[in-house]
């Protein structure tokens, strides 16, 4: 077990970006501290000052091990099969479960060095002035720990089930979005109800780690939904634990059945049936996906096609199921926004479908935008690209495209909820109006920086893992900031701050309480616009580099 | 696709390729006609890769050309990728995909229109002898059908010219008598063919020509008759005895004549020796071994294989490399 931790641990090490990241982590927690260390005489006895930093600190370790650590799990056990060394590794004399640990071991040890660089500044704010709740500092990483257990574990299973490191990475976020935010939402609908669907839904928020670092950081009463009084730290805790163990055997199990058995049926072509068969998938099915798709048109982009075919949800049936969804979906929106709207107010809606969208944005576009050129280099089918007649151009503009077309079903999902805003208060129209300028914003960047980002890396892991790091680091950045408005960060410097964050620009076109009093438009789109368009211009300078003879 | 040219198909004039101080590829030169099949051979390192990324235009010389049906590889790489079929060796699969979407979307990035690519799809398959796999997942297929789809997608587009990176690795013997065939088919078409290989015996069966390249450099080029003359003029010559006390006598007889102790194989009652003699003069060498009574059953030119011939190259290029070294060594 010893040798395959030290060999992953390495793995991330040797990379010059994971160190630079891990510095600089450790520098920007300093920095923190720093600034609210009392200076001259001044000394605070409440311990705010402490409990003020450690807030932004934890917020920012949480994001950390939400977005940036399950990339190297999710990829460990997929890439060893692909490279064809898993068959070497399970010939050796360590047991299947020694592998399993192995490589967890591995993924935790990353956490623990995102831990470790940051402890010396939670110490600092320790001694600023005690901890926030009654577990303090200890009681934090504890909770972090945990999340990262439980999300490393979970990457594990996806990744034992996948046959490409992309599919991992796609899957793996889109799980992580499902243990992390999904279980809030049931809670948050049904705040303050009775009944079995309000009892379920408050056991499954435990699953997700928010709310028990909300408590942890003495923010257990506010945000609503996300947390309750009755404490949220000892559900999370036998939570985390149970899911953590079945996502532990479920992969166990896996590697001892036949781990390189990619066996994949075929299935009957629709084609192929007979007479009756085929009538009767005409009926069941609008599209069948048995049915052999037809020659692309050359009016198409064939590298759009390409994209969208590899990619399970990106087939024309799954994607007819994706537009019914957000269909739904949206007429919720649309009941809950005109239900809700007298109690709620115009902001707090705009805010929820801000939070909603940009939450969809900033969890999917990394995961699918980061891979677009590092998994064709890793699996050795950029060559393949090269030694066709398609132009860099038209390769890089078929892979924007075809991470642009699912972005625009999953906004369009939620703006029937704009418009019931606008029809409501005709005079919010505008706000609406410049609402979804701010969120097209945040989706070009969030698209052209993971893309950028990412293709400077040839392992889609350490991509991925850059790309949420930029992305989220842009947006959800400056709003740790925020939270440490009036203290530790005064009004100017929050503003600054938030002129910077593409989200933060449409939460204060939302009017979303507590973001109304900043006037950030419209230097946020030029700062976003023009920071999308150096990483555009990046990006195709970078694939016309890939592309070229060497 | 025609290449509407007459003479060579490939002519490659002094290519030579530098990464900062290496030379990966030192004045290559080689012409190579229609119809033709070239094995491509070198050890791990010697410079085979480099000259096939030139020749597909993934590539840029540092000096020399390549022209493939007399389109400059260097200057003119997208109107080249529609006269070569490059198949690397490694497949490319991609998830999710099955293996006629798969042949379609390579189809399609050559510009190949909807109904003649539906057709030409069926077609390749036809003949790689894999019709059945059009329905199959890219990633469910095994090792030799992967390789069956490969020299598929290589030929969609109809190439004047095939490049094949090790075509018959990790095939199964049936697997491999097939691709040989194929290959031989291809050829028979009016394709000609540049192709790498480790497995030597099995270039030895379908090249017209070899091109055998160590450090870089072009060692050997011609048929396997020519290859063995430029490496070793001498002639490998074997006697056969019916006794063991034949060994020893036969021994004799051929040190006294070529003035060389050959080398002798107990076991295989057998003595091997090299000559430069003429035929003439090995008949009289013949008639003393059998008046002398060793008990000579056969009497017989061994033919320089392929291996035998890759080896003396490979072993002129690390000579070579031993002694520019050795220079590099004394000036410094």
């Amino acid at each position: 077990m010893i040798p395959i931790v030290r060999r992953e641990l390495l793995e991330f090490l040797r990379g010059r970006a994971a160190s630079g990241a891990l510095v600089a982590l450790a520098a920007a927690s300093v920095a923190l501290v720093l600034l609210r260390w009392p200076t001259g005489e001044a000394v605070d006895l409440s311990g705010a000052r402490g409990a003020q930093v450690l807030r932004v600190f934890g917020y920012g370790l949480l994001a950390a091990v939400v977005f940036v650590m399950p990339a190297f799990p999710a990829t460990a056990v997929v890439r060893e099969k692909v490279n064809g060394t898993l068959a070497l590794l399970l010939n050796t004399p360590l047991s299947i479960t020694a592998i399993y640990f192995g490589k967890l071991g591995g993924a935790l040890a990353c956490a623990a060095l995102i831990f470790v660089v940051t402890a010396p500044a939670a110490a600092a704010c320790h001694a600023l002035g005690g901890p926030p709740s009654s577990g303090g500092v200890g009681a934090l990483y504890a909770v972090l720990a945990l999340a990262a257990l439980q999300l490393a574990t979970l990457a594990l299973l996806i990744s034992s089930r996948s046959n490409s490191a992309e599919t991992a990475l796609r899957a793996t976020y889109a799980f992580v979005l499902a243990v992390v935010l999904l279980p809030l939402i049931p809670f948050w609908l049904l705040e303050g109800s009775r009944g079995v669907g309000a009892d379920v839904a408050g056991v499954a928020r435990a699953l997700s780690p928010v709310p028990a670092v909300l408590e942890v950081l003495g923010q257990g009463g506010s945000g609503r939904g996300l947390s309750a009084s009755d404490g949220a730290v000892v559900p999370y805790l036998v939570a985390a634990l149970l899911s953590s163990f079945a996502f532990a055997l479920a992969t166990v199990a896996r590697l001892a059945r036949n781990p390189l058995d990619r066996a994949r049926p075929a299935g009957v072509m629709t084609q192929d049936r007979s007479g009756r068969g085929r009538l009767l998938r005409r009926l069941l099915f609008l599209i069948d996906p048995q049915r052999r798709s037809g020659s692309t048109s050359l009016l198409f982009n064939p590298v759009l096609v390409k994209e969208l075919r590899t990619r399970r949800f990106g087939r024309s049936h799954w994607s007819l199921r994706l537009v019914a969804l957000c269909a739904i979906l949206s007429l919720a929106l649309s009941y809950l926004a005109a239900s809700g709207a007298l109690s709620w107010g115009a902001g707090a809606i705009g805010g929820g479908l801000v939070l909603l969208q940009s939450a969809l944005l900033i969890l999917f576009v990394p995961s699918l935008a980061s891979g677009l050129i590092s998994a064709e280099r890793e699996g050795k089918t950029w060559q393949l690209l090269r030694a066709t007649p398609l132009s860099a151009g038209k390769i890089l503009r078929g892979k924007l495209l075809s991470v642009i077309w699912p972005l625009l079903l999953l906004l369009c999902g939620t703006i029937p909820g704009y418009v019931v805003m606008a029809a409501i208060e005709p005079e919010q129209f505008a706000r609406a109006q410049r609402t979804v300028a701010c969120l097209g914003a945040l989706a070009a960047f969030a698209v052209v920086a993971s893309a950028a980002v990412g293709s400077l890396f040839r392992a889609t892991a350490a991509a991925t893992a850059a790309a949420y790091l930029v992305v989220v680091g842009t947006c959800l950045g400056p709003l740790l900031v925020w939270l440490g408005r009036d203290a530790p960060f005064g009004f100017a410097a929050v503003e600054s701050a938030l002129a910077v964050s593409p989200l933060a620009a449409a939460l204060v076109a939302a009017d979303t309480p507590g973001f109304a009093g900043y006037d950030v438009l419209p230097t946020n789109w030029y700062v976003t616009g023009s920071a999308s368009v150096a990483l555009l211009v990046l990006l195709a300078a970078r694939v016309r580099q890939l592309y070229r003879p060497e | 696709m025609g290449t509407g040219t007459d003479g060579p198909v490939v002519e490659v004039r002094e290519l030579t390729k530098k990464y900062g101080r290496f030379v990966a590829l030192d004045g290559l030169s080689f012409t190579l006609d229609r119809g033709r099949i070239l094995g491509f051979i070198g050890p791990n390192g010697a410079g085979k890769t480099t000259a096939i990324k030139i020749l597909v235009g993934l590539a840029r010389p540092t000096s020399g050309t390549a022209l493939v049906a007399g389109v400059d590889c260097a200057a003119r790489p997208r109107h080249l990728k529609h006269l070569i079929g490059y198949m690397p060796d490694v497949f490319g699969a991609y998830d999710n995909m099955r293996v006629g979407e798969y042949l379609d979307f390579f189809g399609a990035a050559f510009g190949i229109g909807r109904r003649a690519r539906a057709a030409r799809i069926g077609e390749v398959l036809e003949l790689v002898r894999a019709p059945h796999f059009k329905d199959l997942f890219v990633e469910s297929l095994s090792h030799g059908m992967r390789q069956r789809v490969a020299l598929a997608r290589t030929l969609l587009h109809d190439p004047a010219v095939l490049i094949l990176d090790e075509p018959a690795n990790g095939l199964d013997p049936p697997a491999r008598i097939e691709m040989r065939q194929l290959l031989l088919d291809l050829a028979a078409r009016g394709k000609t063919l540049i192709v790498t290989s480790h497995i030597l015996p099995e270039l030895a069966r379908i090249c017209d020509r070899v091109a055998i390249v160590a450090r870089g450099k072009l060692r050997a080029l011609g048929t396997l008759d020519e290859i063995a003359q430029q490496l070793n003029p001498l002639r490998t010559m074997e006697v056969l005895v019916s006794r063991a006390e034949g060994v020893a006598r036969a021994a004799e007889i051929v040190e006294r004549h070529t003035g060389a102790p050959p080398e002798t194989a107990a076991a295989e009652l057998a003595v091997r020796f090299r000559t430069a003699d003429a035929d003439a003069k090995l008949s009289g060498l013949l008639a003393e071994l059998v008046a002398a009574g060793a008990g000579v059953v056969q009497f017989r030119e061994v033919q320089t294989d392929l291996e035998e011939a890759f080896m003396t190259a490979a072993r002129a290029g690390e000579a070579e490399a031993a002694a520019t070294g050795a220079a590099k060594g004394g000036a410094e």
